[in-house]
């Protein structure tokens, strides 16, 4: 085989041709390939064409939450709502509430009350602003065989003509707020995190959406915004909060948060307020006189889910009977 | 030599390097434009993701990783591989392999670079990587073992791009190159590409929640796995070489390899029967994950084919590489590519969606790859590959010292753009 | 001496085929030809009872606040004062809820135990309730009527575990809201109502039959 310069093999070992002729073509052959190739490159991207939500230089260069001084906050915030009200035509009212001190949350669910209505999933979306399409829901009640903790045994999809199913108990699950969360362990940009009532929150500005923290969750309390959220305009919670219930955005992780905008107020939190039952209970366990302290020190078996993995979980499921 | 001098030299060596991938025969073309056509097709369906965001892949909340992580993970072993050639050569002072050490540092260099890009598209907001810089954004180290690695791979990268192109400029320029200059860095870099798998491991390892990862052998099935792909696509590649160049390798290198592929891929089987035990003798709920993907589980059955197709080949390989058959290339071929298909299948689909199904809460969600993540797939493979094929082209002449500074101070043309270097007799290998 | 590219037919063959891909590339680009993914899915708005705050039921009390309908509750309007009222029974000793009264379902303790009007309501004076000690109650304090027969549950209902309580965890910050037992539970028939539950969660990718379900 014949070789050339280079080492690469040829089928005409002939000698230089007309060099001003095969030059020529050499230079329009070359020219064809990149040119056509810079085209072709240039028309894949056309999809950007579409391209709505761009990131602007404020936006890229915002800080992280931990590091924003008051000022840039207030700066941050106005802009979120300038930003919501151009979307949505509504003034929001757009805060970053502190937590309180001396205060742990922690939440106490009756599941001989539950009766697996979803009211809590729904109120849930409302309050915090969930997209709809595609559906974002923080709580998912698990129908559950009486007897037994198998979430395997659970049915998610549930949907007769009415509940409470007979043999059948309801298990709602959200973000347990645990006392050693895996998925603050593992973000590697540290955009969720523990604050001192309990509550991990996550910072949407700063997440990169690896979504590492929603495999680390035991609980499958983390959602994603797989698209752009949708949420309807007239369903819009207009009293947000930075780390609680402000529109997200495409590509970031979200989850209950306690409606921090709620509780860090002083409120209960939605789920708790539509529930039929009255089987949420929720408040400060440092304070001998809250409910959950009453529940804690009388009620004889709870439930932490999932309690052998370690993450100390802040919501305690009990039975009267 | 001045500062002044040296730059320009470096310089005119990289851009050299740069002409030369320009340059070949129809059977180069056809190869880079058939890669680059792959790629723009990535490129395209990488933009609609961008636009739409994850939703245009299969992926869910059930299941939020897929094919990227999959061949993220597959490909941070065929990266770690690169280090089974260094060991013979360095340790066991084997001459036969020494120029072959560039190949695989280059397949490495190769590898990290679609390693990173397949973690860059999977990634929500990649807008916002600088949050990952130390320093500048928010690292958070030593918890998160993802930040371990981005430690390690971007380090495994720049250690493997300054071996090779140390060694490769000294052969340009024609001076030997200085031990103390790269020796070390090979060293370390022997370390650390047990380490990078072994990273990337515990991203699995260290999740509670997800039993079917949550366990010890995971870490060494991984590199068990790496070291039998890895090489096995070496020797692949080296035979590549061996047709479409004049460089010589000897059948020698590529048993030497073969050895290498024949115990790992030993160890990988003996291993995954280990977990196959485990899992099916002690029958806990934490069985779930194996079940569903061996035999399927509530009438969800989607990864059943293709796990025993994994195994099969698995099996069929070791087999081969067992006998003295395989010493024979056309088996040898046969055996590493179903080493490499089956690990593919077994570490990628096999090891990252059945993580997720069933979900912590019991729900079962399958996933399949939509054709969107499959093109940017696609197109990061392909990318993989014309950057090898770059790498290839520009040092094998220098490897041949047919692309040497000596040839360097050639008159050029004022026209054509393409000229070639005059042809320096060929030194008799 | 310089030689130029030795342009070989064969490289120039693929390079123009390799053009021509490229520009068949880019026109399938700008013309968008594949990948659409289905972002339209509509997923309909739950409705509004669903996020309502409301109870099962309304109290007495819930009601006179909400200015409804109580002619119902003004006992003299029918009865007569200071005539004794009789209950008649059936074969079984069970009470036959009279027609004018026929709205309530009795479903108070198991077996018919608690089915005797009389067990709550004060035979002598309509508008009060009674218990088994012998207090008298004002309808509004009802819960204390329940509670004497529901320890523990009054005892959870007074600490605010049991039953809704609504408004400020913290107390200092604003008022709570508490339901009475009736707000929640016919007294006639106290067991919770069943009532249909709101949409089954949807998926993101839900295979073809279930879009089709939910469209």
């Amino acid at each position: 085989m014949n070789t050339d310069e280079h080492g690469l093999g040829t089928e005409e070992a002939g000698g230089p041709a007309n060099e001003r002729g095969t030059s020529r073509r050499g230079f329009l052959r070359t020219s064809a390939v990149l040119a056509s190739g810079m085209a072709a490159l240039a028309a894949s991207l056309a999809p950007l064409r579409e391209l709505t939500d761009c990131t602007t230089v404020e936006r890229f260069l915002q800080k992280h939450y931990k590091e924003m001084t008051p000022e840039e906050m207030n700066k941050v915030l106005e802009r979120i709502a300038r930003e919501v009200e151009k979307q949505y035509a509504v003034r929001p009212q757009v805060k970053d509430y502190k937590p309180m001190d001396g205060v742990e949350f922690v939440y106490c669910l009756n599941l001989t009350r539950c009766i697996g209505c979803r009211k809590c999933v729904h109120a849930c979306v409302a309050e915090n602003n969930q997209s709809r399409n595609p559906e974002i829901q923080y709580i998912r009640v698990l129908k559950m065989p009486h007897g037994s903790l198998d979430m395997e045994k659970g049915d998610h999809y549930y949907a007769p003509e009415s509940v409470p199913e007979k043999g059948f108990f309801y298990l709602p699950v959200q973000c347990q707020q645990c006392k050693n969360p895996p998925c603050v362990k593992v973000c590697p940009v540290k955009a969720t995190w523990q604050e001192p009532d309990g509550i991990t929150v996550i910072d949407y500005d700063w997440c990169i959406g690896c979504r590492y923290c929603e495999a680390a969750c035991p609980y499958f309390a983390r959602r994603f915004n797989w698209t752009r959220p949708s949420i309807p305009k007239e369903r819009l919670n207009p009293n947000m909060s930075y780390l609680g219930n402000r529109p997200r955005r495409q590509g970031v992780m979200e989850k209950c948060h306690f409606c921090v905008q709620r509780t860090r107020q002083g409120r209960y939190p939605a789920c708790l307020e539509v529930c039929p039952a009255g089987a949420r209970k929720f408040g400060n366990v440092l304070d001998p006189d809250s409910e959950v302290a009453y529940i804690l020190k009388n009620k004889r078996v709870f439930i932490q889910l999932k309690e052998e993995l370690g993450t100390s979980p802040r919501f305690f499921y009990y039975f009267d009977v | 030599m001045s500062l002044q001098t040296k730059t320009r030299n470096y310089l005119v060596f990289l851009w050299r390097c740069l002409r030369i991938a320009f340059v070949g025969d129809w059977r180069y073309y056809t190869w880079m434009g058939a890669l680059s056509c792959v790629i723009l097709l990535g490129i395209n369906a990488y933009a609609k993701q961008f636009v739409h965001g994850l939703i245009v892949t299969g992926m869910s909340d059930q299941v939020s990783w897929g094919v990227y992580i999959a061949n993220f993970t597959f490909i941070v072993g065929v990266a770690a591989a690169a280090a089974m050639l260094v060991i013979p050569v360095y340790i066991y002072n084997n001459k036969e392999l020494h120029d072959l050490v560039i190949f695989g540092e280059l397949l490495a260099v190769a590898a990290i670079l679609m390693c990173l890009a397949f973690v860059t598209v999977d990634l929500g907001r990649p807008d916002r990587f600088w949050h990952l810089i130390p320093g500048i954004g928010q690292f958070n180290f030593p918890g998160s073992m993802l930040s371990w690695d981005v430690i390690v791979l971007n380090g495994y990268l720049l250690l493997n791009l300054h071996i090779c192109g140390y060694l490769l400029y000294c052969r340009y320029i024609g001076k030997p190159p200085a031990t103390w200059f790269y020796i070390p860095f090979v060293f370390i870099a022997i370390v650390w590409a047990v380490s990078i798998h072994t990273v990337t491991a515990f991203l699995y390892v260290g999740l509670g929640g997800r039993p079917f990862w949550n366990s010890s052998i995971v870490g060494p099935r991984f590199l068990a796995s790496a070291f039998t792909a890895g090489p096995a696509l070496i020797i692949l590649a080296l035979q590549i070489i061996r047709r479409v160049t004049d460089y010589r390798i000897g059948d020698k290198a590529l048993l030497t390899l073969r050895s290498i592929v024949q115990v790992s891929m030993l160890i990988n089987v003996f291993l995954l029967a280990n977990e196959i035990f485990k899992e099916f003798y002690t029958r806990t709920s934490h069985v779930a994950s194996s079940k569903y993907l061996l035999f399927g589980l509530h009438g969800h059955h989607a990864l059943v084919p293709w796990i025993w197709t994994a195994i099969a080949f698995n099996f069929i390989s070791m087999g081969l590489l067992v006998l003295p058959l395989s010493k024979s290339l056309r088996y040898l071929n046969l055996a590493c590519v179903l080493a490499i298909v089956g690990i593919w299948i077994e570490k990628g689909m096999g090891l990252v969606v059945p993580g997720f199904i069933p979900t912590p809460l019991g729900e079962m969600v399958e996933y399949s790859p939509s054709l969107n993540e499959t093109l940017v797939c696609l197109g990061i493979w392909a990318f993989g590959i014309l950057a090898y094929t770059v790498f290839l082209r520009m040092s094998i002449p220098i490897l041949q010292g047919r692309l040497a500074q000596a040839n360097e101070a050639e008159p050029r043309p004022s026209r054509g753009i393409l000229v070639r270097a005059l042809q320096e007799p060929q030194p008799n290998r | 001496m310089i030689r130029a590219v030795n342009v070989q037919p064969h490289s120039t063959k693929v390079l123009t085929l390799v053009t021509l891909a490229f520009l068949g590339l880019a026109a399938a680009f700008y013309l968008d030809l594949w990948g659409h993914p289905a972002l339209d899915r509509a997923i309909p708005l739950v409705d509004t009872n669903f996020i309502s705050t409301a109870t099962a039921r309304m109290s007495v009390a819930d009601l006179m606040r909400s200015g409804g309908d109580i002619s119902s509750l003004d006992c003299y309007g029918c009865h007569e004062k200071n005539k004794p009222l009789k209950l008649k029974l059936d074969a079984e000793g069970n009470v036959v809820v009279p027609k004018e009264h026929d709205d309530i379902v009795m479903g108070h303790g198991r077996h018919n135990r608690n089915n005797n009007c009389f067990n709550c309501h004060d035979e002598t004076n309509l508008e009060l309730l009674q218990t088994r000690d012998g207090r008298h109650l004002k309808i509004e304090e009802s819960p204390a009527l329940c509670g004497s027969c529901h320890g523990p549950t009054y005892r959870d209902w007074e600490a605010g575990v049991h039953g809704r309580t609504s408004g400020y965890w913290k107390r200092s910050l604003g008022p709570i809201e508490r339901k009475v037992c009736t707000s929640c539970h016919n007294p006639h028939s106290p067991p919770f109502p069943p009532r249909q539950p709101a949409p089954r969660p949807h998926l993101l990718h839900p295979p073809a039959e279930v879009a089709a379900k939910d469209n």
